[in-house]
């Protein structure tokens, strides 16, 4: 009999391997077989076409120790992330706190704040460079209604990052939808128990609604910093001739691996870039998996 | 469970073997490439050659033209047919270098003219004097171009097309502040004279701005007029950090402070939206351009009254340097029709295809007999025809900037630092101390 059984879950291990197949393969071929190539490729001078000799850790000492721009992209690359991520993810909630009420017309404030999200890429950064277009943009017209005079935006090396996560606050709207559905999900019980109690809104959204929707401020914080690492589109479109804006501001990490790969053609230093920012992001993410239990609520979950 | 782990390692294992392969095989292919050249072609039905000619060049204007030039190119004979391939400019050269890693690389490609050298250096572009040696057409170019896309004395791209700067003023204003509009200035001094009587005030606000160096041109372009070389020697000595250069750079920045940031943010702000470019509603009264600009007075501003000079020059004697760059054909290391390639690149570059290129597109193109006979056309108009004799003459005085294979990315150690001067957080001297500093220590990291 138990032998039989053991037949059976291995015939069904094997019919799941066999479903997974073009996914294994896919990730196998795609993924990792490039993955370790980088890494071997990134102890190398490759660079693409002529030359592929096993330099050692010259990559890597080159990096840290005679390359000013790789620390000036790290840099932005972390400021970037330190604000853009707590700032989106609390921009998110609150969103999505707000667009929870039930008041007639609020599916129309609902599509309405969802749009951005639907519309992406280089379209709507040149949008918002026209927006923020110091003269002439309608973001500094607006401020200047309030008597504020507006900053020069893209132009001033201080405030080309605040702008693209100005520019990322606006369209929130991708996250504000996961909150929504989630914050949809609480059962209303534990609001009524709450409010017999005596609670006020305040202690129900910071005791009830924030507990119950931790796993997905989980998932949107571990995604969204994997994302802000790897910005690079925005600064490419941006700037100037994609060059990273003024005086480097805009200069992310990914830009740079980018010019160094496809500009310089130096392939082998890019993939030892990449492989620095890898392991940055993976302590990141493992750093953020261990804290998780300490405050991620999972209903039904055995403790 | 075991038995699909060991599974999983194996083909874990095969996988990495076979993309391990795959990297060996793009560091030999260039040996095995003129091996292949007559196996692997090719062939159209009617037997000829196909040839894949791949450029960025899809806009409604450019690609009838180039259509054209192919059309007549497969007309002339019967071995060879040219297939166009267009792509836009963000993807072209990343394919490009794919393509070549991948062994398949297309025929002949339109790329940079700076970078020719960096690109025969890591041998993704095919050496050409294999056919120069049999026809040398080198002498049918700028020599200023040809030089651009040597490395180690060996070229391996053919100039297609350059462009030059040029400063272009407007007559009327010139007339209404009491200028002569046949004697534009000459000198850096008349520039700033010139400029100031052009400016137009009413209250705080310009109604009129002379002229700001920094609109349609780069400061590296000043240094370059200046200095009449580039930063680079033939021995790849740096000269960025010069008591010249560090004159120019403040000498900027005066401008910069007449007109305040406001001004020049929001007269930058209407130039690059191209919608009302001060230039064509009378607002600005001189800019430095290239003489493509010309096309935008012809299409937006038909009536302005305007006309074209070289750029002035640092003090009388100095020359009126002017800064260009360009676009060469190549044939991609790994190409299997090399020898039709070539008789292509020979058609494209010759003064047939140059000058209706020339004149189909107000382009400056690298042919210099193809640009004579284009400045002579009855196809211009009387403006287009100055601007564009103008263009031709300037060639004499434009210099390229290639990049050198040693600092192939030096632009991005300077621009940070010249940032930060115009923005006041560094002197010209403290700008220019540290991007000769970056830049040697790059140059000795290459070498």
């Amino acid at each position: 009999m138990g032998k039989k059984r053991l037949t059976m879950r291995r015939k069904e291990s094997i019919y799941g391997y066999i479903f997974v197949l073009p996914w294994i393969i896919g990730f196998l071929a795609f993924t990792a077989g490039p993955l370790v190539f980088s890494f071997a490729a990134s102890f190398t001078n490759y660079n693409i076409t002529s030359q592929m000799d096993f330099i050692g850790g010259e990559n890597y000492k080159g990096l840290f120790t005679e390359d000013s721009l790789f620390w000036t992209s790290l840099w932005n690359t972390l400021y970037f992330v330190l604000f853009s991520v707590p700032l989106t993810t609390i921009g998110a909630i609150f969103l999505s706190a707000l667009l929870n009420q039930d008041m007639p017309g609020i599916r129309f404030f609902r599509t309405l704040y969802y749009l951005p999200a639907v519309l992406s890429g280089v379209g709507v950064y040149m949008l918002w460079m026209q927006l923020l277009d110091p003269g002439t943009g309608m973001v500094n017209l607006v401020l200047s209604w309030f008597g504020i005079d507006g900053p020069n935006w893209l132009f001033d090396p201080n405030w080309t990052k605040p702008s693209l996560i100005f520019m990322k606050l606006w369209s929130v709207g991708g996250a504000m939808l996961l909150y929504l559905a989630s914050m949809q999900g609480v059962s209303k019980n534990l609001y009524e128990a709450a409010e017999i109690d005596g609670a006020n809104t305040w202690r129900k959204f910071f005791h009830i609604t924030i507990p119950m929707i931790t796993p997905v401020i989980f998932f949107d914080v571990v995604t969204s910093l994997i994302g802000g690492f790897q910005i690079f589109q925005e600064a490419y479109v941006m700037s100037n001739n994609g060059e990273g804006g003024p005086a480097n501001s805009l200069l992310f990490y990914n830009l740079y691996m980018w010019k160094q790969a496809f500009t310089n053609f130096n392939m082998g230093y890019a993939m030892a870039m990449s492989w620095i920012l890898f392991v940055i992001v993976f302590i990141l993410t493992i750093f953020n998996l261990k804290l998780a239990p300490r405050w991620v609520h999972y209903e039904g979950e055995e403790k | 469970m075991k038995k699909t782990h060991s599974f999983i390692l194996v083909l874990t294992a095969l996988v990495l073997f076979l993309s391990g392969c795959a990297g060996f095989q793009t560091s030999n292919n260039s040996n095995s490439t003129n091996n292949n050249e007559n196996n692997n072609t090719e062939e159209n039905s009617e037997g000829k050659t196909v040839i894949d000619f791949w450029t960025f060049w899809g806009s409604e204007i450019r690609r009838p033209i180039i259509e054209k030039i192919i059309a007549d190119f497969n007309e002339s004979q019967d071995e060879i047919e040219v297939k166009h391939t267009f792509l836009p400019f963000g993807d072209i050269w990343t394919k490009e270098l794919a393509s070549i890693a991948a062994g398949d690389p297309p025929d002949v490609v339109i790329n940079d003219i700076n970078a020719t050298a960096l690109r025969g250096q890591k041998k993704q572009a095919m050496n050409l004097s294999q056919f120069l040696e049999q026809d040398d057409i080198s002498n049918r170019f700028y020599p200023e171009l040809w030089d651009a896309t040597l490395y180690e004395g060996d070229s391996y791209g053919i100039p297609f097309n350059t462009d030059t700067r040029v400063l272009f003023y407007n007559k009327d204003a010139f007339e209404e502040a009491g200028l002569d509009p046949e004697q534009p200035p000459t000198t850096w001094a008349e520039l700033e004279e010139y400029a100031a009587k052009l400016d137009k005030k009413s209250g705080n606000d310009y109604e009129r701005i002379g002229f700001y160096p920094l609109w349609g041109i780069g400061y590296d372009v000043w240094l370059l007029n200046a200095n009449g070389q580039n930063y680079f020697d033939k021995e790849n000595n740096v000269q960025i950090d010069t008591a010249k250069n560090e004159e120019v750079l403040n000498w900027l920045k005066t401008w910069k402070d007449r007109y305040g940031d406001k001004v020049v943010n929001s007269y930058q702000a209407q130039i690059d939206s191209q919608q009302g470019h001060p230039f064509f509603s009378g607002d600005l009264a001189m800019i430095a351009q290239a003489p493509t600009f010309y096309t935008q007075i012809r299409d937006y501003a038909e009536d302005l009254n305007f006309g074209v000079v070289e750029l002035p020059e640092y003090e009388e004697g100095n020359g009126h340097t002017s800064w260009g760059g360009g676009f060469v054909a190549e044939i991609p290391e790994g190409s299997k029709n090399a020898e039709e390639a070539w008789e292509f690149i020979k058609y494209l570059t010759d003064v047939e295809a140059q000058t209706y290129w020339a004149v189909q597109n107000f382009d400056n193109v690298a042919n210099v007999e193809a640009a004579e006979a284009a400045s002579q056309s009855s196809e211009f108009t009387e403006d287009g025809s100055m601007v564009y004799q103008k263009a031709v003459e300037n060639m004499e005085q434009t210099l390229l900037t290639p990049i050198p294979v040693v600092a192939p990315d030096f632009s991005s150690l300077i621009n940070p630092n010249v940032d930060q001067f115009f923005l006041g957080s560094m002197t010209a001297k403290e700008a220019l101390e540290k991007s000769q500093k970056d830049v040697e220590n790059l140059i000795k990291k290459n070498q």
